[in-house]
């Protein structure tokens, strides 16, 4: 703090007869990072959810058994390595000589426990999904597990990239419905192998966590790590400019532009994992399609190839990305971001073609167009509100009336569920990094017994993808695995049921000169990656 | 009196029943809380186990006759989102929001009527025409605009005040304060300025204007007559006559800014009330938004009695009245 600064701070405090708030302002020590976050944890139970923000907290006091990278490559974790025994069976190595907070040995047993907690302390934003597959888990030696799985689960080390783990003797009394908040939230179970020991936390407030010295990693930068919920995003902006958080993270777009050219900040940008996709009804009748007079039509146009064609040439991609997102994101021509495991270079890019795109409905039979109603959240992710009004105008110039709605999530989803749409957006994570997880649910056609298509909201079928994502999720080895889910993905595309529109960006924003991170995909801030930068 | 008290806690219970009944209703038009909460990747089988787990897939009436059971034994529930008994939850921002809400309202009750009787008092002065003319803006100028300037000019540009947050608290009764320390208060400050200057001009509109009244009145002139000083006049008799439409109004800004001191506390990141029901109304967590609104009608309803009680206090009319 400069003299000028703290004389003034003085005076202040003197004329109103607040003592030393001058004092307080100022960032504690180096050895603390505090971070301002746009969302925390519901709770300090790693198996209560499987929101994105909950994991982020969570990494910091638990481990999980296998690792996912910047780039959500997986990598060991507290598992060492891994491989499949047969179809069914997976063997886990786990890692030697860790230790969990109050000084126990990190075991098989301690796997064991975790999993079969799952589904009964699990919330409504549940993380069954990602252990789903395992039948039984059986302990081989202290150092080796065997995961029996209902059927080949090619992507089960993939699935445990959010299997927290917890300590079966800490947790044994907290693994009930009832007991499980009371024993994670007050700190009695809270025991992980994490790099930071659990201090106090508040529901919507402030995460304190301290360093544990033990950690297998080695020991982490900071001794002390806060972490305060800051959920408006011009506030927690200001709260980095004045001093009270080192870190925030997402940067909103408008503020990004600002920022880069604040010479006091430095900002870090990483592609998210969340694309935006357009959706495209497949029945044979849809609600919220219409003549130009606003009477039903005879039948759905979206089940016409052209029409959809015409509907992805009216997309100016480029323009949605510098206009409507300020440059905080990238074109997209398919369900995932560039480079995850599936993605596939074979797509073509799209790019627009309003008169084509015309000449395409007049030869579907809609020389005049056609009246919809586009659907899309508009309080879920950053700039998804605006990229629907940019759709709306950019199918008008096409012919096709469109009445725009970006409604909240609480509305949207429970609608979409019930399939009250037509032709609606919005984005889809891509948490695990490959292709089983984003195309399993979205692009099979919906097959409750094989557990695939549960996020298939238009009943999109293509017996051809649907075989080849069968086949994918048989396979166990990589590179024919690999092979599989880019054709699937290269189908889907050509298909332009789903249309996908941009990758977006996240952005962190720190002191200038202060600290060093690695941003990532995932859009975690992990404290034991950020580095002071002295 | 003690009738119409009682007749008044009759008619609590009938509010909080009617709303939790549309709280009930109007969640269940919206969707299924499961649908905002499952993640999108769920399948069916996981979605229905989750759906049955919170009994959701019972009929509402059902659901309803349940919470009613539950609440008829003090148990309001869990909250979806975060597990924890709501009242918890709720008692746990409570404090925060009561602070900076008790803040505002009295500070702009303390500095705002007596500003407001002097410039009724001395209409023509200048000193009255610049405390009027600034009510205008504490009116016209929104909320959280005042909020964000606030933080930019005394936490970003000047660096005096922190920019957000609560600051460290004490514990006193079992409760955690923050205006108990020199930084907790300095935390408090910028928010409660913010939330104080609406009521800040209102009460100085709300003084002036019933003083001027006031001042033309037969007790004035007869207590001039009388050769009272200007000073006992003021405290004694003005401040008396106008005091039945200010508490009122004090009594509606408090029951309101407890309730819905919302863009405040999302501005200054005030871990209060406001921010956990729009997060509740977001995510759709039935049990917080049922157990809150029902709790804020027991407010409202305990403080217009305690404001009618006031009433037959400082105007004996009224109880007068009431009784014949």
């Amino acid at each position: 703090m400069t003299l000028v600064k703290m004389l003034r701070a003085g005076a202040f405090a003197v004329a109103l007869g607040v003592a030393a708030t001058g004092a307080t302002i100022a960032t504690a020590s180096a050895q603390t990072l505090t971070v301002g976050v746009r969302g925390g944890p519901e709770s300090m139970d790693p198996h209560y959810s499987a929101l994105g923000v909950h994991a982020d907290a969570m990494k910091h006091i638990f481990d999980t058994l296998v690792w996912s990278g910047d780039n959500l490559q997986i990598e060991p974790g507290l598992a060492e390595s891994w491989k499949p025994l047969d179809d069914t069976t997976w063997e886990f190595k786990l890692r030697k000589g860790v230790k969990f907070h109050d000084g126990s040995d990190f075991t098989a047993e301690d796997v064991k426990f975790s999993i079969e907690r799952i589904p009964v302390v699990t919330g409504p934003t549940t993380l069954l999904i990602y252990v789903r597959r395992v039948k039984e888990v059986v302990i081989v030696d202290p150092h080796t597990v065997h995961m029996k799985t209902d059927g080949p689960a090619a992507t089960l080390p993939n699935d445990f990239v959010r299997l927290f783990i917890v300590s079966h003797k800490a947790a044994a009394a907290y693994s009930t419905k009832e007991t499980a908040p009371d024993g994670f939230n007050s700190g009695k179970a809270t025991i992980g192998t994490g790099p930071y020991k659990y201090v106090s936390w508040e529901p919507k407030g402030d995460l304190v966590l301290a360093r544990n010295d033990g950690y297998w990693r080695g020991k982490g930068p900071w001794e002390k790590v806060v972490r305060k919920e800051m959920p408006n995003d011009s506030s927690r902006l200001a709260a980095l400019k004045a001093g009270q958080v080192d870190l925030v993270n997402y940067v909103s777009s408008a503020d990004w532009q600002a920022l880069k050219r604040d010479p006091k900040i430095d900002t870090f940008l990483a592609d998210s994992v969340y694309v935006m996709n357009l959706q495209l009804d497949q029945r044979e009748q849809t609600p919220k399609v219409y003549d130009l007079d606003g009477k039903p039509l005879a039948k759905n146009p979206l089940r016409d190839p052209k029409v959809r064609e015409a509907l992805d040439l009216a997309i100016d991609r480029q323009t949605m990305v510098e206009v409507v997102l300020e440059g905080l994101g990238t074109p997209n021509n398919q369900l995932m971001p560039k480079g995850f495991f599936g993605w596939s270079a074979k797509v073509p890019a799209r790019s627009p073609d309003p008169k084509k795109g015309k000449a395409l409905l007049a030869e579907a039979g809609y020389p005049n167009g056609f009246q919809m109603d586009l659907y899309c959240t508009s309080d879920r992710l950053p700039g998804d509100g605006a990229i629907c009004q940019g759709l709306g105008q950019m199918f008008a110039q096409i012919g096709i009336k469109t009445n725009v709605n970006a409604i909240s999530r609480s509305v949207y989803f429970p609608a979409q569920a019930k399939k009250e749409y037509s032709i609606f957006m919005n984005g889809w994570g891509t948490l695990t990094g490959e292709a089983s997880y984003t195309l399993g649910s979205m692009a099979h056609s919906p097959a409750p017994e094989l557990k695939l298509g549960a996020f298939n909201r238009i009943e999109y079928s293509n017996p051809k993808v649907d075989e080849l994502l069968q086949a994918a999720g048989r396979e166990l080895d990589d590179a024919k695995r690999k092979a599989l889910y880019e054709q699937a993905m290269d189908l889907i595309m050509a298909d332009r049921a789903y249309i996908s529109i941009v990758t977006l960006q996240t952005v962190w924003a720190a002191d200038k000169g202060k600290l060093r991170m690695s941003p990532r995909n995932d859009e975690d801030t992990l404290a034991f990656f950020i580095t002071p930068a002295k | 009196m003690a009738g119409y008290v009682i007749q008044r806690c009759l008619q609590a219970v009938v509010v909080m029943f009617v709303m939790s009944v549309i709280v009930f209703v109007g969640v269940y038009a919206v969707g299924n809380p499961m649908d905002v909460l499952i993640p999108l990747d769920a399948t069916q089988d996981v979605r229905e186990l989750i759906i049955a787990r919170f009994g959701l897939d019972r009929p509402l009436w059902e659901q309803y006759l349940v919470f009613v059971g539950n609440v008829a034994q003090g148990d309001f529930g869990r909250s979806f989102v975060y597990a924890i008994p709501v009242l918890d939850l709720i008692a746990s921002r409570l404090p925060a929001t009561l602070e900076l809400t008790l803040a505002a309202v009295f500070g702009a009750t303390f500095i705002g009527v007596p500003l407001g009787i002097w410039a009724g008092y001395r209409p023509d002065a200048l000193s009255s025409k610049t405390i009027m003319g600034l009510s205008i803006l504490g009116f016209s100028v929104p909320t959280f605009w005042v909020g964000l300037i606030l933080i930019l000019t005394f936490a970003v540009s000047l660096g005096w005040l922190p920019a957000g947050g609560r600051g460290p608290t004490v514990t006193v009764l079992g409760v955690e304060w923050s205006f108990l320390t020199p930084e907790g208060l300095s935390h408090l400050l910028l928010p409660a300025v913010n939330l104080a200057l609406f009521k800040l001009a209102m009460m100085i509109r709300l003084a002036r204007a019933g003083t001027r009244e006031v001042l033309l009145t037969d007790t004035i002139k007869f207590a001039r007559a009388a050769g009272l000083t200007e000073g006992t006049i003021v405290m004694r008799h003005v401040l008396k006559l106008i005091a039945v439409p200010i508490v009122t109004v004090f009594g509606l800004e408090l029951g309101s800014t407890l309730a819905f001191a919302v863009v405040t506390e999302t501005i200054f990141s005030w871990p209060g009330l406001g921010k956990l029901i729009i997060d509740s109304i977001t995510s759709l967590d039935r049990p917080v938004m049922v157990a809150y609104l029902i709790l804020v009608a027991l407010l409202f309803v305990t403080i217009n009695l305690v404001i009618d009680l006031t009433y037959a206090a400082l105007d004996p009319r009224i109880s007068r009245g009431a009784a014949s």
